[in-house]
């Protein structure tokens, strides 16, 4: 079976980001770039899958982005994904959700796939569409935010849960489908190092726009960011301290109530 | 020769023959370990033989100690006198006095006999000890370890009171003067006017003797008595260099398919002697935090199961075969739980009589689980995490690395790059809200002294200590060699640093990678600083307290008096001593990376070491550990200590200079 793990490389949770000087994105001096956390989801459930089918499956990661996003890859090939495809183009810079899931469908059609899992959302952007766009382009079945996955004896259907508002929500759809990864789903793994030190030797199929049969950007019209603005700064932070603490919370009340205005 | 000499022969040199044959296999089961020098210093080596062998130094640094002392130069002396015996059975007339002349043999006998009731004394209290007081340290849950030293002591009580009786004999016979033999000559009354065949008394009572021997030396091997073989050797070869010093891994095999040790044959020779050398004395154990809190981990305990791991295995291993895959090391000999319960603090090789290294087995055991299984506590998986991406075990983004520092003047290595002292802060300086407070302090003292200081601020990366002791070693070296690309940026005389497990690793362990640069810890430097008269400490009001040796400080580094000089100085008008101090000094429970870990089994050891604070009765802990910080702060709230402030010394300093209290 052929499973489809998408990575993303997007600024550590961690990272200090400012926007640049022209409003057209963030400064990315400074800040380090990781795998999208949501998407370390579907690369552990594409190994455990892969594992637990044990039948020569393989796991493929494929990644739109930029050159650097090569050490994202090795890493998820670290934890064990089986070889990856890794779509960078200069005229890839400044992608949109469609630009990049039409990208990404191309992508992997040409590897085939029985699966995909990916993440529920990208944590730089917080778009969480290119799992619909792409289940749309892919003309498959899309399950978003699964907590929890179990594929059919027979691989063609499996049983899914999601975590909604107050419980859960059980889910069964046919294969192949793109499965989007919440927490809960699993434990991401930590590379073996000799998963580290083998994945230095598999293999990262580099693809342009035009091996893939595009000859124009995708989907450029559909969306556009404008412009990218700081957040208004905060105000001052106030402590309110009473000696008695029924005394502070009667004061936190009055002033949320009569300065703040907000209940 | 006599029929009896002859058979006595006869047996000796089967008994010595199969002794030859058992030594030989001990020595091809050590070959079975990996390759480790240990040569060289040889002058200190034999020194070592003889403040440790000779003369016992470690064994007397606890009272039952006394007990080994006596036993082991009472048996000395007794196998000097069966040495007689057995000489005189098969070469007739052979005896000391033939050879060194009546006054020389005098002696030995007088020393024979005294030592022979001492020995007898310490084996009572040890056998009380061990049945009635049962302290402690010899706790295991082997039976066998107790049936094995209960029988030895018995044999050694038994071949004590037979050498005693023999003499006795020899008392009665004339053959023995018996002005150097006052016990074997008050014995001897026993004989007199019993009508015994005193000749063939002593026959039978020299065989059963001699047997006993025979027995012993055949028996020693299979038992912890071992030691008696294996503790001299590795006295010897012990580690001279830095205490706790963990030995370099080589990641340049890219097909290696395996990290670290899980099986006997992965430790090398070395630390399998080390197995030979226990003597199950069980110091280790009572001065190990995990124990003393009811962590599942023993250093004793590991020791003996490790010893007979390699006794069971050995047999198939020598004949070329491999370990048995269902009594593998982890987790039948040692549980990950034991593995990862050690904060390597360094109090068991502190104590251990026979230098036993125990931590680099620790270690060797983490590297395997985490490099190669990626197994370990889940909540060290952000840790790693954050170490590779942020370059700190903190949940913070690097680039916030150098905040601390905002609305202070902050010389910054980038902008001078040449400067007397790099402070290094490191990553509790950087991130951790209380340590904060003492890199400001440092700043303030360094600024006042006026010191040509920088720090590396965002360049600076977390110094690899925390993941080398969690096992992860190559994440280690990738740290440590980023540091050193950094630090070779710049030229400075000295990195000082307020972190005791960033001093050891740059003073300790860099110069594995190549990089040598001195290092001192805060405290030394600003000892240097007042004693130059550049601070000028005043009293500081109030301050009546205890200062905690940090164990990477005052074990591994033994920076004991450095601290406690600076605190006199500044004042402090009474310094208290916890009971446990200097190189005796109790964990706080942070080291080896377990700051990082829950601690849900047993008690907390960092409250159990401010229950031994507040023992004192004093309000101030000094520390100068930011690990060590933590652990007091967070353990006097559990304890609800209220009024007991935790301080590190460079805050203290700064309030007894004038500066504030910061
Ligand atoms: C909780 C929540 C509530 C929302 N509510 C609303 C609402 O009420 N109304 C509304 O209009 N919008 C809402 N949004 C936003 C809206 O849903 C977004 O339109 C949607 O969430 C976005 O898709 P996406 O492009 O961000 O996917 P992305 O975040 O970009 O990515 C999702 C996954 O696709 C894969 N992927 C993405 N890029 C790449 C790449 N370059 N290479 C490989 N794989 C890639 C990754 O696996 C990734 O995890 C909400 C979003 C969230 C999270
Ligand atoms: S280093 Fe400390 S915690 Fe670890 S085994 Fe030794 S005494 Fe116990
Ligand atoms: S390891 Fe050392 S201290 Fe511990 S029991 Fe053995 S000899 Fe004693």
């Amino acid at each position: 079976m052929k499973i489809i793990v998408l990575l993303k490389r997007v600024p550590d949770t961690e990272a200090k980001i400012l926007i640049n000087q022209e409003g057209t994105g963030i400064r990315e001096d400074g800040v380090k770039f990781v795998i999208n956390p949501h998407d370390e989801y579907g690369i552990e459930e594409g190994l455990k899958l892969r594992e637990k089918l044990a039948d020569g499956s393989k796991v493929t990661v494929v990644c739109a982005g930029p050159e650097e996003a090569t050490e994202a890859i090795r890493t998820a090939l670290a934890m064990g994904a089986d070889d990856a495809v890794h779509v960078c183009d200069p005229k890839l810079a400044d992608p949109n959700p469609f630009t990049v899931s039409e990208v990404l469908a191309k992508a992997i059609q040409a590897e085939g796939f029985d699966v995909i899992f990916c993440g529920k959302q990208a944590i730089d952007d917080d778009l969480a569409q290119v799992q619909s766009i792409l289940a749309e382009k892919l003309d498959i079945p899309q399950v978003n935010n699964a907590t929890a996955f179990e594929m059919a004896a027979d691989c063609r259907s499996a049983k899914l849960s999601r975590r909604i508002e107050g419980g859960d929500e059980k889910i069964e759809t046919s294969m192949p489908a793109i499965i989007s990864c919440d927490k809960g789903l699993n434990e991401p793994r930590y590379a073996s190092l000799p998963g580290i030190m083998k994945a230095k030797k598999k293999e990262i199929r580099k693809k342009s726009l035009a091996d893939l049969g595009i000859a124009e950007v995708p989907g450029t019209g559909r969306s556009r960011v404008l412009k990218w603005l700081p957040l208004p700064k905060g105000g001052e932070c106030r402590i309110v301290a009473a000696e008695e603490t029924v005394d502070a919370v009667r004061e936190l009340a009055r002033l949320l109530r009569e300065e703040a205005k907000v209940i | 020769m006599s029929i009896q000499g002859m058979i006595l022969l006869a047996v000796f040199a089967a008994v010595l023959a199969v002794f030859g044959f058992i030594l030989r296999m001990l020595v091809r089961t050590l070959k079975l370990g990996k390759p480790e020098a240990r040569s060289g210093d040889t002058a200190k080596r034999i020194r070592s033989i003889l403040v440790q062998v000779a003369a016992q130094a470690r064994v007397l640094s606890q009272p039952a100690g006394l007990g080994h002392f006596v036993i082991f130069w009472g048996f000395i002396f007794v196998t000097l006198g069966t040495i007689e015996h057995m000489a005189g059975m098969i070469v007739p007339g052979f005896s000391y006095e033939s050879l060194f002349g009546h006054a020389a043999a005098g002696w030995i006998s007088l020393l024979q006999d005294l030592l022979g009731i001492l020995v007898l004394v310490a084996i009572l209290v040890s056998l009380f000890r061990r049945f009635a007081l049962k302290p402690l340290r010899l706790r295991i849950d082997d039976p066998a370890a107790r049936r094995e030293a209960v029988l030895i002591l018995s044999l050694i009580f038994v071949l004590i009171v037979l050498m005693l009786c023999i003499k006795s004999i020899g008392v009665l016979e004339g053959r023995i003067d018996g002005r150097y033999a006052p016990v074997s000559r008050f014995v001897s009354g026993l004989f007199v006017g019993r009508g015994l065949d005193l000749h063939l008394a002593e026959s039978v009572l020299a065989w059963i003797h001699h047997l006993i021997i025979f027995f012993f030396l055949l028996y020693i091997p299979f038992s912890k008595h071992i030691h008696i073989l294996g503790a001299i050797p590795n006295i010897y070869l012990r580690n001279l260099g830095p205490m706790g010093k963990l030995d370099r891994m080589d990641f340049g095999d890219e097909n290696a398919e395996k990290f670290g040790n899980s099986v006997i044959t992965d430790f090398t020779w070395k630390q399998l002697l080390d197995l030979y050398g226990c003597t199950e004395c069980g110091r280790c154990q009572a001065a190990c935090p995990a124990y003393l809190t009811e962590k599942p981990l023993s250093p004793f305990r590991m020791i003996h199961r490790m010893r007979h791991h390699l006794m069971r295995e050995r047999g198939k291993l020598l004949a070329g075969g491999t370990e048995s895959d269902d009594a593998a090391i982890i987790p039948d000999t040692m549980t990950e739980e034991e593995i990862w319960a050690c904060t390597t603090c360094g109090a068991c090789m502190n104590e251990c009589p026979p230098f036993i290294e125990h931590v680099q087995k620790i270690i060797d055991l983490r590297r395997y689980l985490v490099m190669t299984e990626s197994r370990f506590p889940a909540e060290l998986q952000p840790v790693f995490r954050n170490m590779e991406v942020n370059y700190n075990p903190w949940s913070i983004g690097y680039a916030s690395r150098a905040e601390w520092a905002e609305g202070l003047d902050v010389p910054a290595a980038s902008q001078k790059t040449e400067f007397d002292v790099l402070f290094w802060v490191g990553c509790a300086g950087s991130f951790d809200a209380r340590a904060q407070s003492v890199s400001r302090a440092m700043i303030a003292l360094l600024s006042k002294a006026g010191v040509d200081f920088a720090v590396l601020g965002v360049e600076e990366k977390c110094c690899g200590e925390t993941a080398r002791r969690l096992g992860n070693e190559y994440l280690a070296q990738m740290l440590i060699d980023a540091n050193i690309e950094t630090l070779g940026k710049y030229r400075f005389g000295k990195i000082v640093t307020a972190c005791p497990h960033c001093f050891n690793t740059f003073r300790v362990e860099y110069p594995q990678f190549g990089y040598q640069a001195q290092v001192m810890h805060h405290s030394e430097y600003l000892l240097q600083l007042v004693r130059e008269g550049k601070l000028a400490a005043g009293p500081v009001p109030s301050t009546a307290g205890a200062y905690h040796d940090s164990c990477y400080l005052g074990r591994y580094n033994d920076i004991l008096s450095e601290p406690r000089e600076l605190l006199r100085r500044m004042g402090v008008e009474k310094q208290a001593e916890f009971a446990r101090h200097e190189k005796r000094s109790f964990c706080c429970g942070a080291g080896g990376g377990r700051m990082w870990m829950e601690e849900t089994i047993g008690r907390r050891i960092n409250e159990e070491r401010v229950g031994e604070f507040l023992a004192l009765g004093v309000d101030n802990v000094f520390t100068a550990c930011p690990y060590c910080m933590t652990m007091f702060e967070d353990g006097l709230k559990a304890r609800e200590a209220g009024g007991v402030r935790v301080r590190d010394i460079a805050e203290v300093l700064l309030e007894a200079v004038g500066g504030g209290d910061n």
